[in-house]
């Protein structure tokens, strides 16, 4: 690989004019695109991989798909990044992701590779989703790292992704990914009840314990009324709505969230930092209960061991629906095999177990074992779910909820 | 609207009654230096206002009858009115606070006048969505003052919630405007309306209210303006408005109608600037000399220094302890990222200080233009500027991406050009209403006089005009800075790779749960306009005399 480099330099920036040039004008983009169908690369010099096209409609010479792996390849055990190719080059990322969350495996990879030059942008993930539709092929990313599965089946649906290679979409159950390979899961997490232990006797409960291991008995169960909260905006409750139309059918998905609303009298947060606080904080106007995700919960405890917050989980139903942060490649790429030996890396063992440690979250790769504060995954059983192809779509989910008048 | 209307609405200031004319004829009387002016207001004018053509593209792919819909539906309607009620009380509340303020600081003997100036004017530099959250941390039971103090506090949220805060932190912009209106105004007919025995409020109201108030108008304006395009504060404190049903819709990827909404929160902020236009008429505000009496406060002045200082506490130590607390109560696993750096605070000066200069530049056609030629042309291309203001920014910013991209490329997250020109898009009407106004304050006698003594166009604006509105175009670029430096989403959205700036590091951190890395730049955010805020206010003070 290292002989590479030059190269690599070169055809990135052959790549980077012609990305300048077709946007200038329609016209060009309709030169250019008569370019690339012929195969050609537009910097011609000696390609050893790729190039050939794949037939594939949203053009681009090279492929990712086709990327052969530089080392090993990755599989479902613990493959180590000493096994992997060698990264070399920049790649840009927009992330939907939090810094502390992703930072430390990249600093890692730097850390690693002298070569390698990874450029990050953060943002909220429904921006950065809407940012890559505005810019279509003149994005600048080469990968988009999602907090949820509906922001890359979102980008999926609107042709923004292009395949992933063979062996990391089998490394990768089929429920935690796209079922062709047009983005990956990384890491998953379950959504959880959480709750301010101090609190209980402002509930009608008598025991923590019996908080309802069923999703479907929170709009009706009078003892958590008044005191329940939930963030209706992220894409992990879309999710869970979804899930929920698939489990339990749509006329029940809309009476619970109507139950939560009239019965229940739940309080909504336009932010998950901020439900976890309020519940953390645990004032006479804030929730005890909340419906959300745990890590939020983990942070709070991070800062300060005495808080009261903690978390427990539904049963087997969307209310601990598994569900995974992860990536996808743009159409168009400057270094295929870069970008392919990139997301090896996140799958192998390294790249989970930093994700493990940095976020609490659970591996997606069945080699790799969960090692945390969390019940194993297999107690807290979620539902089995194809991930990428819920019966409901994501603008149903929301509309259901805006017609309900769930929204913040 | 072709050049012929640009070209016929631009009489000198002499040559307005003769007509008709020959098209010849007009052609000829036109001065070819306000046909420059026009020209370069009008460019200006478009180029700020083009990324709304992108609303108009995404707005127009919703299918007709489902746009019918969205316009039509009883939760619109609820918005709207929602939206109007936190414009229309953020604006009058910050008359409330801002003109007792301005004329406590500058018509009273108050004591430390500059220092109470400086206290009242620094809650403008403070995110709002800072100020909610330091609020909802300190009030309520279980807050900070409960915790520390067992002092309840009822606590804020909702639609009146968002009016408090926002106000908290826009009342400045009333406060300012007024104030330099106050210091600009012939004090000596207040004198004279009391030598013929008119009564202290009397005299308010038939002298100088008249005098300030298009001073007043243009801070409500951006008040107001500020208010219907807050994002963070109305969502924060689950307030359902325009901005956070835009910012809905945008979660769920329904960018076209996040457009759609955008368009009707335009409309209704074009009714506001044709009212505006009206209120702000009065032009011939001229500047006066005089001092004018001051008004003794006697035994008032605690009461005075209270109400300066209650509100200085409120809306800046608040936030300042909370951010200190933050600093030292937290601990736990390091974030290698969000960890200080003072490329931080370099970034965020470096941005704001170019976004300060270009929209000085941009302002100073428009607001000359539109303050020496009274014409409809001139107010259109004025009022213009100010629609990027009520936009919010995360749909600006989305409209940037889309041209960025298709029409400079090159300069799409490569460098700072496109950034600096979306701040300015957002933020010029902050320099075209102080630029202006300084326009309108012109004494026309002088230039008149340096006109006879055969000085000629470029000449005459260098060394007298220029040097007179100076002062209206360094308040607006201070604005500008300080509204830039407190940015977020456009930043977000088109800054070149690592181009991190204070805010964002405070943001990162909020979101995360690691408050303690945002009291720093939070801190560093606060001092630095603070101090850019009490040079500007002392060079004003030199040239006010």
């Amino acid at each position: 690989m290292g002989q590479n480099t030059g190269e690599v330099g070169d055809r990135r920036n052959g790549v980077r004019r012609r990305q300048f040039v077709a946007a200038t004008g329609v016209a060009t983009v309709g030169v250019l695109a008569g370019c690339l169908g012929n195969g050609g690369n537009g910097s011609g010099d000696g390609e050893e991989v790729g190039g050939n096209g794949n037939g594939d409609a949203n053009g681009g010479g090279d492929r990712v798909v086709d990327a052969e792996p530089g080392g090993e390849p990755v599989d479902s055990t613990a493959v180590s990044w000493d096994d992997l190719g060698d990264l070399e080059g920049q790649i840009t990322i927009y992330s939907g992701r939090t810094r502390d969350q992703i930072d430390p495996v990249f600093e890692a990879l730097e850390a690693e590779y002298d070569g390698l030059d990874i450029e990050l942008f953060y943002d909220d993930n429904d921006v950065q989703v809407n940012q890559i539709l505005q810019e279509g092929e003149a994005t600048v990313a080469d990968l988009m790292y999602s907090q949820d599965p509906g922001a890359l089946n979102e980008l999926e649906a609107n042709d923004a992704l292009q395949e992933l290679p063979a062996d990391v979409v089998d490394a990768v159950p089929a429920s935690y990914r796209h079922p062709d390979g047009l983005w990956t899961g990384v890491t998953g997490r379950t959504r959880s009840i959480i709750y301010n232990s101090d609190r209980l006797d402002e509930t009608g409960l008598e025991d923590w314990e019996e908080l309802p291991t069923d999703i479907m008995a929170f709009d009706t169960d009078d003892r958590l009324q008044g005191v329940i909260s939930t963030r209706p905006n992220s894409g992990t409750f879309r999710g869970f709505i979804q899930a929920m139309v698939e489990l339990e059918g749509e006329p029940e998905t809309r009476e619970w969230v109507r139950g939560m609303i009239d019965h229940q009298d739940v309080q909504l947060f336009s932010g998950g930092s901020s439900q976890a606080e309020a519940i953390n904080r645990g004032g006479d106007d804030d929730p005890v209960v909340g419906l959300g995700n745990s890590y939020y919960a983990a942070r709070i405890l991070n800062e300060d061991p005495d808080a009261p917050i903690r978390t427990t989980h539904t049963e087997n139903d969307a209310g601990c629906l598994f569900s995974v942060a992860g990536v996808g490649v743009m159409n168009q790429v400057d270094d295929p095999e870069l970008v392919a030996e990139f997301v090896r890396h996140l799958l192998a063992a390294e790249g989970q177990e930093f994700m493990m440690d940095a976020n609490g979250e659970y591996p997606v790769v069945e080699g790799i074992d969960y090692v945390g504060p969390l019940p194993d995954l297999t107690e807290i059983n979620p539902p089995e779910f194809d991930l990428s192809s819920f019966d409901m779509e994501l603008q149903d989910a929301q509309d259901l909820l805006t017609e309900e008048g769930m929204t913040v | 609207m072709g050049t012929d209307g640009k070209m016929s609405s631009t009489p000198t200031d002499v040559e307005t009654s003769r007509r008709p004319e020959s098209i010849a004829e007009r052609l000829r009387s036109v001065d070819p230096w306000m046909a420059a002016l026009a020209l370069s207001s009008a460019l200006i004018a478009l180029l700020v206002v083009s990324p709304m053509f992108w609303l108009v593209r995404e707005a127009a792919t919703v299918d007709p009858s489902r746009a019918y819909d969205l316009v039509v539906t009883s939760q619109t309607a609820w918005i709207t009115v929602n939206s109007v009620v936190l414009m229309v009380a953020v604006t009058l509340l910050s008359i409330l606070l801002g003109v007792p303020l301005a004329i406590l600081t500058t018509r009273t003997d108050l004591p430390y006048p500059r220092a109470w100036t400086v206290v009242a004017a620094l809650p403008l530099v403070i995110p709002s969505y800072i100020g909610a959250i330091a609020f909802v941390g300190m009030f309520g039971q279980g807050g900070e003052l409960d915790t520390l103090f067992g002092v309840t506090v009822p606590r804020v949220d909702g639609l009146s919630g968002a009016v408090f805060i926002i106000t908290l932190y826009t009342y400045p912009y009333v406060f300012l405007t007024t104030r330099a209106a106050l210091l600009s105004m012939d004090g000596s007919l207040v004198d004279a309306a009391r030598t013929l025995n008119a009564g202290p409020f009397e005299a308010f109201r038939r002298v100088t209210f008249p005098q300030i108030r298009p001073g007043i108008a243009a801070g409500a304006l951006l008040a107001a303006l500020y208010a219907v395009s807050d994002f963070g504060t109305p969502a924060f404190m689950g307030a359902r408005v325009f901005t956070s049903t835009i910012y809905w819709e945008f979660g769920g990827f329904a960018v076209e109608y996040a457009a759609l909404l955008a368009i009707q929160l335009i409309a209704i902020v074009a009714v506001v600037l044709v009212i505006e236009a009206g209120i702000g008429r009065d032009e011939d505000a001229s500047g006066g000399t005089g001092d004018g009496s001051t008004i003794r406060l006697g035994a008032w002045k605690w009461p005075a220094m209270g109400f300066v200082s209650t509100i200085g506490a409120v809306t800046l130590v608040v936030p300042v302890a909370i951010f200190t607390n933050w600093l030292v109560r937290s601990e736990g696993d390091r974030i290698a990222s969000l960890e200080f750096q003072p490329e931080f605070a370099l970034n965020s000066v470096y941005l704001a200080v170019l976004a300060a200069l270009v929209a000085a530049a941009f302002a100073l056609p428009v607001a000359y233009y539109s303050g020496r030629v009274n014409s409809t042309i001139s107010r259109l291309l004025e009022r213009a500027t100010y629609l990027g203001f009520a936009v919010p920014g995360i749909v600006i910013g989305l409209a940037l991406v889309f041209l960025g991209t298709r029409t400079v490329p090159s300069l799409y997250r490569d460098g700072v050009a496109l950034l600096v020109f979306a701040y300015v898009v957002r933020f010029l009407p902050q320099a075209v209403g102080t630029t202006r106004a300084s326009v309108l304050g012109i004494d026309d006698t002088l230039l008149e006089a340096a006109r006879t003594l055969d000085s000629g166009r470029i000449e005459t604006f260098r060394r007298v005009t220029l040097p007179l509105i100076m002062p209206g175009v360094v308040a607006g670029a201070v604005l500008v800075f300080l509204t830039t430096m407190k940015e977020l989403p456009m930043t977000l959205m088109l800054q070149p790779v690592g181009m991190d700036t204070l805010v964002i590091i405070i943001w990162e951190a909020q979101r995360g749960l690691y408050y303690r890395y945002a009291a720093i730049p939070a801190l560093l955010l606060l001092v630095i306009s603070g101090l850019t805020m009490i040079v500007s206010l002392r060079q004003e003070g030199y040239e006010i005399g």
